[in-house]
Order: C-alpha cells, then structure tokens, then sequence
C-alpha cells in the first residue's frame, strides 16, 4: 500500500515540476522576443493580453492548428521518432534537480522535499541524459533527406561531442570539492555562511568554461551553427512544421532551462538564499517558498544571459567554434581540474 | 515490482536486439543497439547499480554510438546488399554458440539458487571509487595507459595523409604518380609509376581529402 501512495505522490510530483518548468519556458520565449525587440529597438509581441503575456498560448494555438507535413522522400519513423526524443530527453533530467530544502506543510506534520529523485549519481544521470538527447538533432537531420538537414545534423553531432568534453570536464572541480555525485548533497553543501560557500567562489574558472560550454551544447547563439540560417535555411529543423517543429523548439527552451538549474545548483547555491536563515526557522514552509523562488531567480538570471547574448554577439565560423572547443576550452577545463586538486591537497 | 520492471526492460532489451540483427537499414541497426543499450542501463539502476547505469549511458549510448550514426550519416550507407554466398560458415558456429550460452544460463537457473545480500552498496559511487583507487590501482592505471596508446595510434593513423606539403596541389585529368608516393610499404625510392583516373582517386590513394588541397 506505501508504495502505490509512494508512486502516485511522485507522478503527482513530476507532473507538477513539468507544469512549472513548460510554463516558465513559455515565458522564457516571450521574453526572448521582448528583450530582444528591446535590444534592437522595436516592441515585440505586445497585442495578445496585457503586455503581451497570452502571446505563448496564442503561439502554442497556432502550432496545433497548422498543417503537419512530412516529407514524401522522408524515412517516416525516424522522421517522427527524432522530436520525441529531442523533448523526452530534454524534460527527463528535470527529475533529479533540488528545487528547494524540505519544506513542511503548514498546520500538519508533513514534511516533503521539492526534489522528485534522490539519486546517488544525480551528476551523471544528467550529463548521461543530454547526451542522448543530441540522437534527436542528428536523426533529425538525417531522415529529413535534405541537404541542409542533413549539414545541420552533422554540425550538431560534431558540436555536442567536442562540447561534451569540456562540459564533464569543467564540472570535475565541483565533484573534487565537494565529493559526492548527489545534486541535493552538493546544494547542502553549499548553505553555510550566507554564500560565501557557494562553489562560484572556489572555481571561477570551471564555471566560466561550464557556461560557454553549456550554451555550445544548447546550440545557442554564438554557437547555433546547427540552425545557422544564413547558411542552412533552419539546419536540422529546415523541413519540420506544426507540433513536430514546436517540440524541437520547445526542446531547445527546455535545455537551456536545465543547463541554467545545473550552473545553479552545481556553481551559485542552488536554492540557498543568502541571510533568509537568520530570519526564518528551516523547514518552516515559508523558508521553503523563499528558497525555491531564490533557486528560479538565479536560473532566470542565467536564462536572461542567454538572450542577452543572443542580442549581442554574432556566430562563430564552424572551424573557429571547433578549434576553440578542442584547444582553448578542453585544455582549460583540465588546467581547473590540475588546480583544483593541487589546492586540495595542500589546504586538507 | 521489481520483476514487473524487469520483465519491461529485459523484453525491451531482447526486442531491440532481435531489431539489431533483423534490419537491413544500418541507422536503423544503430538506434536498436542504443535501445539495447539504454534498456541494459535501466536493468543496473533495478540492481542497484546506478553509477554502472549512468556510465552505460554516457559512454555507450552517449558517446560511441553518437560516433557510429555520425559515421553512417556521414557516409550516407544506404540498405545493405543481400550477401548470401560469403560467411556461409558462420552460420553453424553460431549455432553452436548459441547452444553453448543457453546451456550457461540454464546451468545458472538451475545451480545458483542463493538469493543475493538484500542490502549491498557496492554499486554506489562511492565504493566504486574506493575500490578503483585502491585495490583495482594497477589494472585501472594499465586500462588508461591502453586507451592513451589507442589515442595516439589513431591520431598516427589519421595523420598518414600529412606526407604531402601544405603547398601540394592536385591536378585534374589522369595522372601518374611515383609508387613510393602511393604505396607507403614502397621503398622511397621506388620511382615507378601509378596511373589514376581523376584527382579524386590520387587524392584516395594518397590518403588526403581533396577539398582539403583545393581550398587554398
């Protein structure tokens, strides 16, 4: 009988998170477009509810109601099958982030944590999950039968596994550091001394080689090659419409998502909120909601960066975004790692 | 609920893998043999093994698989031709070795019958690391040398093609090369020549991308 309460509370769980998770993405795409009207100086989408705050659901509308076409000189399964890996692969490691400290339900004794999974190698899971999620892409581009697709496919195969190196790489010093693959026991960590603890502070470096090379996995401006559509129509994406297209795209947003709560997690304190400790009991309930408020506004100040870099920078030539991958970042990741384990071993 | 799980995984697993065999599109053979993969992971997290499980993940279907659809896109293989005459051979040998397994594993049915500790953590991270670093050092170590080695040999392969100059060209039309450029077993100077068709062919021949050599 436990168990049966026990799956149905995290099914429960899990679907609040990907409720959470579908309807910040939906705005993470109006704020694209808005600030990025801003950065070039026009309004955006503005019509559709006040200020433009209905325009995901207008979006999602129109996506439903357009014309699905596949390709007659496509290979049809593969075809169907690649955005349903794309998106599955996307929102599965949703399941193993910490989103705030246990929290107890007012008026009852019940205490519940807001993380769905305890996974003794919770680290891993996610890198192991992204991973896959790059068959999406390439088989994407392969059984679309165009050219274009198929360039964008190659880009994005090749992209993720030179960028997948110095991504496990640059995360080796926080896994030095704080010796344990758990997410949750890497955040506890983490909450002492009001942020002096945060691991930002003990690897710079990892973090700044994690952030470019996370936003080289999510195929994000500067690195978007795969869909650069001055050279590929859309790359990999150039022949996909309706939801098929709409779950490519909303597997990017959620991707940027996860990467932004993994630099969180790992690098700024997770759900940790400076100073709210010497105000509230922990585990009270209110403690809870600051700290899980605190935890999505440092994901959406890394989700702001995002588009703010979109605004701003241009793309980088295909050769330069290898050679930069293999010879600046990976040799970088490993000098953080050197450095890191030489300070450990002289401070303990 | 543990046999439920495992009865999932291991028909997914056994399903992707009669897939592997039985389709003639090889991208089709590969996302198979990433099912059996990932359906396996999911039979370590069952055992409590979910470290096993996560790297399964990472290495096998996240990285050399990755390898192999990059390769079959790359080289667009399309259906493999019916081959019937060659391996013919093989075939009894495979019976036989599928005899032999299945006798092994009816063997196991029948003569292990002690159930497992309940609780282990020997799958668990921590006792990974532990026993990698310590009592498993050596064969660790010897597996890193081996991979390095595995590195630079094929780095030493894929560089044979850097014989030529930066400032080599490639002519079009049929062309005749010295045999000590061609065949790397040649003697150097074994002057006699090599006729080729097109600069595509030298270019094959010489082991170097001809856009490479025309770029510039």
């Amino acid at each position: 009988m436990d168990t049966a309460i026990d799956i149905v509370l995290k099914f429960v769980a899990i679907t609040v998170a990907f409720v959470v998770v579908l309807l910040v993405v939906a705005y993470t795409v109006l704020a694209e477009r808005r600030v990025l009207g801003f950065i070039q100086g026009r309004l955006g989408p503005n019509r559709v509810g006040y200020g433009g705050i209905l325009q995901p659901f207008a979006d999602l509308l129109k996506f439903i109601l357009k014309e699905d076409i596949i390709p007659d000189k496509s290979t049809r399964f593969v075809y169907s099958l690649a955005p349903v890996i794309a998106t599955m692969a996307a929102l599965m490691t949703m399941i193993v982030y910490p989103f705030g400290p246990e929290i107890r339900i007012p008026f009852t004794s019940i205490t519940i944590p807001l993380v769905i999974a305890h996974f003794d190698v919770g680290l891993l899971y996610v890198l192991g999950i992204t991973s896959v999620g790059v068959y999406g892409i390439a088989l994407a581009g392969w059984s679309s039968n165009n050219k274009y697709s198929l360039m964008g496919g190659l880009r994005s195969a090749a992209q993720m596994i030179s960028y997948e190196l110095a991504l496990g790489l640059s995360l080796s010093g926080v896994i030095m550091l704080a010796g344990t693959l758990d997410l949750a026991q890497i955040v506890d960590q983490q909450s002492a001394w009001h942020g002096i603890r945060w691991n930002i502070i003990y690897q710079p470096l990892g973090f700044v080689v994690y952030l470019i090379a996370a936003i080289a996995e999510t195929n994000r401006v500067p690195f978007d090659l795969p869909e650069a559509e001055t050279e590929l129509v859309a790359g990999f994406h150039t022949e996909y419409s309706a939801m098929k297209f709409a779950l490519f795209f909303l597997a990017e947003y959620i991707n940027m998502f996860t990467v932004s709560m993994l630099a969180t997690t790992l690098f700024w304190g997770g759900w940790n909120v400076p100073f709210i400790d010497l105000f509230l009991e922990r585990g009270s309930f209110l403690f809870g909601l600051i700290s899980a408020l605190g935890f999505l506004f440092k994901v959406c100040v890394f989700l702001f960066i995002y588009i703010w870099l979109r605004g701003t920078l241009p793309r980088f030539r295909f050769d330069q975004l290898m050679s930069f991958g293999w010879k600046i970042l990976l040799p970088l990741a490993l000098l953080n790692i050197f450095i890191t384990a030489t300070l450990i071993y002289f401070v303990s | 609920m543990l046999a439920l799980l495992f009865i999932l995984f291991a028909g997914m697993a056994i399903g992707c893998a009669l897939a592997v065999v039985a389709q003639r599109n090889p991208l089709y053979n590969a996302i198979a043999l990433i099912g059996v993969f990932i359906s396996l992971a999911c039979l370590y997290v069952t055992l409590a093994a979910p470290f096993i499980a996560a790297v399964q993940v990472i290495v096998y279907a996240g990285a050399i698989m990755v390898l192999v659809v990059f390769v079959i896109m790359l080289l667009n293989v399309e259906h493999e031709e019916r081959r019937r005459n060659r391996l013919k051979f093989l075939v009894p040998a495979a019976v036989v070795l599928a005899a032999v397994l299945i006798a092994e594993v009816a063997f196991m049915l029948v003569s292990v019958t002690n159930p497992p500790p309940a609780v282990s953590n020997i799958g668990l991270t921590g006792s990974i690391g532990a026993q990698l670093f310590t009592r498993y050092l050596l064969p660790f170590e010897i597996t890193s040398i081996l991979l390095l080695m595995a590195i630079v040999g094929a780095m030493t392969l894929a560089r044979r093609g850097g014989l030529l100059s930066s400032d080599a060209r490639l002519i079009p039309g049929v062309q005749q090369l010295p045999l000590s450029m061609v065949d790397p077993r040649a003697a150097p100077d074994d002057l006699r020549l090599v006729e080729t068709d097109s600069s595509e062919e030298a270019a094959r021949l010489l082991g170097v991308d001809p856009r490479d050599t025309e770029r510039d």
